[in-house]
């Protein structure tokens, strides 16, 4: 194939695999498109209450932090970040700000146990465990109303939550199987959150949990 | 024209003229005869076709009708009623950038999901409510249940008191029976 050509024109064959591949160029980092922004946003309120709207003011600092689409995963950076982020090509790009989640090939979201830390602050129920049901939770099976300390009065069935230990530190989250009344009834077996996600992960999926 | 008339007489016969011509038409010569070039098929005689042949009647026959002409129901086209595209719009991805943008969708995502939670914690509270009442009222047949029997066996224990001083004499009349009951057997 390389038979009859110039040196020069081997150079140019050369810095042509530097040049962004077809797949690459998907990995466009970008912001969200309005459907996008939406489905985002009602699966965020799932978990979160009103006060989501503090992720899309800028803060005291008048700093402001936005949402930004690369490949399928989103992001949650800091906005003169994402700005000085341009100047790296996309298809080296790994990751950058706090990973919120992904979107499936079907358009739907999921989140990732990354965005923790911004569901917690903000969140709509939550459930606290007790010490002894930390372990089990962490190493991954959902949450037994034996494990159960406290929780919100007036939570729904299916209502997504955050669990937090004793000491208010968020563990993860999950949905509820029952609402609060129901739960109240429930025998010590029974489950009475359905797990999403815990920090557990962060051991057990190292491997895979920032691969893009 | 010319070069072919200067070849054809000979070299000698021209001046200046007459030898470019005769080189010209020399080189023509050599070219033509030493290579032989790409070879092309002869060429065809391209035959046109009378008006009167089938095809040629076919064809001016055909007629495009455009679709007001064939006024055809909404429905029977190819893009569904809903789906026409506005024309001249933009194409491709409208992105949220704008903070307003963003609160917007928000708010409306909020009010959405807030609408949802209020209607499943309304049918969780009625739901609650009908397995009280039910609750209530399974109980309340048991209890019914529970004096009805109670009752009965309260009249059965005075039954019981009542005849206690009549059983005696009933057995013995049973033991003044039973012989005869074994006779009637043994007869049979």
């Amino acid at each position: 194939m390389l038979i009859g050509k110039t040196s020069s024109e081997l150079r140019d064959f050369n810095s042509a695999q530097y040049l962004p591949t077809p797949s690459s160029r998907l990995l466009t980092m970008r912001s969200l498109t309005e459907e996008e922004t939406r489905t985002l946003f009602t699966k965020l309120a799932h978990y979160t209450g009103k006060s989501l709207n503090a992720l899309v003011t800028p803060d005291e600092d008048g700093r402001l932090s936005v949402f930004r689409l690369q490949g399928s995963r989103v992001y949650y950076v800091d906005k003169e970040l994402a700005n000085l982020s341009t100047s790296i090509p996309r298809d080296q790009l790994l990751s950058m700000g706090t990973q919120v989640g992904k979107f499936t090939k079907t358009g739907k979201f999921r989140l990732n146990l990354t965005c923790l830390d911004l569901i917690a602050a903000h969140a709509r129920y939550k459930i606290y465990i007790k010490s002894n049901g930390v372990m089990p939770f962490l190493y991954g099976s959902n949450v037994l109303r034996a494990h159960l300390s406290k929780y919100s009065e007036d939570m729904p069935e299916h209502a997504g939550c955050v669990v937090v230990d004793e000491n208010d530190v968020p563990l993860g989250f999950g949905v509820t199987s029952r609402s609060s009344q129901e739960a109240k009834k429930l025998e010590g077996t029974g489950v009475v959150v359905f797990r999403q996600a815990d920090t557990g992960e962060y051991l057990r999926e190292e491997d895979t949990l920032f691969t893009t | 024209m010319a070069p072919n008339k200067g070849s054809s007489k000979g070299p000698s016969v021209g001046g200046a003229k007459g030898a470019k011509s005769s080189l010209s038409s020399a080189s023509r010569v050599s070219k033509s005869s030493k290579k032989d070039g790409p070879k092309r098929p002869p060429p065809k005689e391209q035959k046109s076709k009378p008006r009167t042949v089938q095809e040629n009647l076919k064809k001016k026959k055909k007629r495009v009708y455009t679709e007001k002409e064939l006024d055809l129901p909404e429905l029977n086209q190819i893009t569904p009623v809903g789906v026409v595209k506005p024309k001249g719009k933009k194409k491709g991805k409208t992105f949220v950038d704008d903070q307003e943008g963003m609160m917007t969708i928000l708010a409306m995502v909020n009010a959405e999901k807030e609408g949802q939670i209020e209607s499943k914690m309304m049918k969780a509270r009625q739901l609650e409510e009908i397995r009280e009442a039910k609750k209530a009222e399974a109980e309340a047949r048991m209890k019914e249940r529970k004096n009805k029997l109670e009752n009965v066996k309260d009249s059965l224990r005075k039954e019981k008191k009542g005849k206690g001083g009549d059983k005696p004499e009933a057995t013995i009349k049973d033991k003044v029976f039973k012989p005869k009951a074994k006779k009637s057997v043994a007869f049979a």
